[in-house]
């Protein structure tokens, strides 16, 4: 379970006080994959950061319970000059995992071949998604926090990647965030909308959806 | 089954501080390994450029003094001498230097919630003093084996003396490296305004007692001066400095990490969300 407690994030920016989450409220039910969408700029990428503990938020809390993965994504995590070798066994070690495992599986997983011994600066945005989501795939997670899923990279390794949560689907559940709704309605059960610095749960996907698409053309 | 909670306290049980504990020394250790990789392992030569560097610089100052002068009044043997006072001091100086980009070059690894600023700074001082002592020991091992017998007086205060200089060097550390993410030009007051001023006037290159008044006076307030009389004073069987003060460095000592460590407690939130 992961639930946020009255979390309110501001930044400062030279325009004035910008209030990214104003005081959030949200359980993330068990067992199921929450999408959350919002318009760019809308805080997402910081609310995954918040879920994630890689960001203290201004006031309120977290509380989870079970392994929660870093928010995956293209970048953040990695040292570029390092290889994805050495970057697996670094992940493997300080989650306490095994560090031969974690290597062999990434290694096998991410098909990244020999780029597997290159270091990070070398590979394209896919295939660092590629090694980021595989990584964090050895490491057996109960939340998967995910940035923006794989788009790039082509259809068959996706097909992959959304086999594997697939599997997992009954003892681990996804929380993704994007702003595009067909990665939302492909991946998700239900859906929340990040506006104006509220965080809504919705039930159903469609309804969430229908409103996403109102915003959408409002804001254009 | 692990039970995380984000920026609120869970309750303090003795398994909760042995599991945070647990976590704090994997992910340490982690970063020391990726440090040494970082570093080290792009270039084949980088862990004997750990040891050329001293020895470079030790050849280079007693190239000059030996040149200076013929005569040698201390009776401390020149290449052991400057031994003595170079790489302890770089024990110091390199240590504040290298962990001050810690935050800044470390970033992307705050993603992963357990790595905390204290890890990535503390993790790049720990890697840099063992090198330095390892480097120390594998040096005067050679100068006993191929120019002069060493004797040590005193193996234990040389430990205590390296001990306090690293201790120097891990508390201007921790307080350079949380504040440069907010204020980068605090590197140039490292360098320029500590590293190479210190190394000129903390006795380095002469004895305490061979400096004129009121100079020596002046010197005698830097606790660096004082760690290295001691430190040849335990080194040295014909050395003995009469000014060389343990308690007066070991305040510093403790006083320099207690405020580094203070200040880093008080930045660390800025520090990060001033990437």
């Amino acid at each position: 379970m992961i639930k946020l407690v009255n979390i309110t994030k501001r930044y400062r920016t030279s325009a004035g006080v910008n209030t990214v989450l104003n005081n959030v409220n949200l359980t993330f039910p068990v067992g199921k994959s929450v999408g959350i969408l919002g318009l760019n700029g809308a805080g997402k990428s910081t609310l995954i950061r918040i879920i994630g503990d890689a960001e203290p938020p201004d006031t309120g809390f977290v509380v989870s319970k079970g392994r929660v993965s870093w928010p995956l994504g293209y970048t953040g995590g990695f040292q570029t000059n390092l290889t994805a070798r050495e970057n697996a066994r670094f992940v493997a070690r300080i989650y306490g995992e095994s560090t031969e495992y974690v290597e062999a599986f990434t290694q096998e997983f991410s098909e990244l071949d020999e780029y597997f011994d290159e270091p990070l600066r070398s590979y394209s945005a896919g295939m660092r998604a590629r090694f980021a989501f595989s990584v964090s795939l050895a490491c057996n997670f109960e939340y998967y926090l995910v940035d923006e899923a794989l788009e790039t990279g082509d259809a068959r390794y996706r097909e992959k990647f959304r086999l594997a949560f697939e599997e997992r689907r009954a003892h681990a559940s996804v929380i993704l965030v994007s702003h595009n709704e067909q990665t939302i309605r492909r991946n998700c059960d239900m859906a929340a909308i990040l506006h104006d610095g509220n965080l809504t749960l919705y039930d159903d996907l469609k309804e969430a959806l229908q409103f996403y698409s109102f915003l959408q053309t409002r804001a254009a | 089954m692990q039970e995380t909670s984000a920026s609120y306290a869970p309750k303090l049980t003795l398994a909760s501080i042995v599991d945070a504990l647990n976590t704090q020394s994997r992910v340490i250790g982690a970063l020391v390994l990726r440090e040494t990789k970082t570093r080290y392992g792009e270039h084949k030569l980088g862990f004997l450029w750990a040891v050329l560097e001293p020895i470079m610089m030790v050849s280079i100052f007693v190239a000059l003094f030996s040149a200076l002068r013929s005569d040698n009044p201390s009776g401390m043997p020149l290449v052991t001498f400057m031994l003595t006072g170079i790489v302890p001091f770089t024990l110091f100086r390199s240590t504040m230097q290298q962990m001050q980009g810690a935050i800044s070059s470390n970033k992307q690894l705050f993603a992963f919630p357990q790595v905390t600023t204290f890890d990535v700074i503390i993790a790049r001082g720990i890697l840099e003093v063992l090198i330095l002592a390892g480097v120390f020991a594998f040096l005067i091992l050679m100068v006993d084996i191929s120019l002069v017998e060493v004797r040590i007086e005193s193996p234990l205060g040389v430990l205590a003396g390296c001990c306090l200089l690293a201790m120097m060097g891990l508390g201007m550390g921790f307080a350079f490296a949380s504040i440069s993410p907010l204020m980068p030009s605090i590197r140039q007051v490292s360098s320029a305004l500590l590293g190479r001023p210190l190394f000129l006037s903390s006795g380095l290159f002469f004895t305490v007692g061979s400096v004129p008044q009121p100079f020596r006076e002046y010197m005698l307030y830097n606790p660096i001066t004082h760690v290295l009389e001691c430190l040849r004073s335990s080194f040295f069987y014909e050395f003995e400095s009469p000014y060389g003060d343990w308690g007066y460095a070991t305040i510093w000592a403790v006083t320099m990490l207690a405020a580094g460590l203070l200040i880093h407690q008080a930045m660390r939130r800025r520090a990060i969300v001033g990437l």
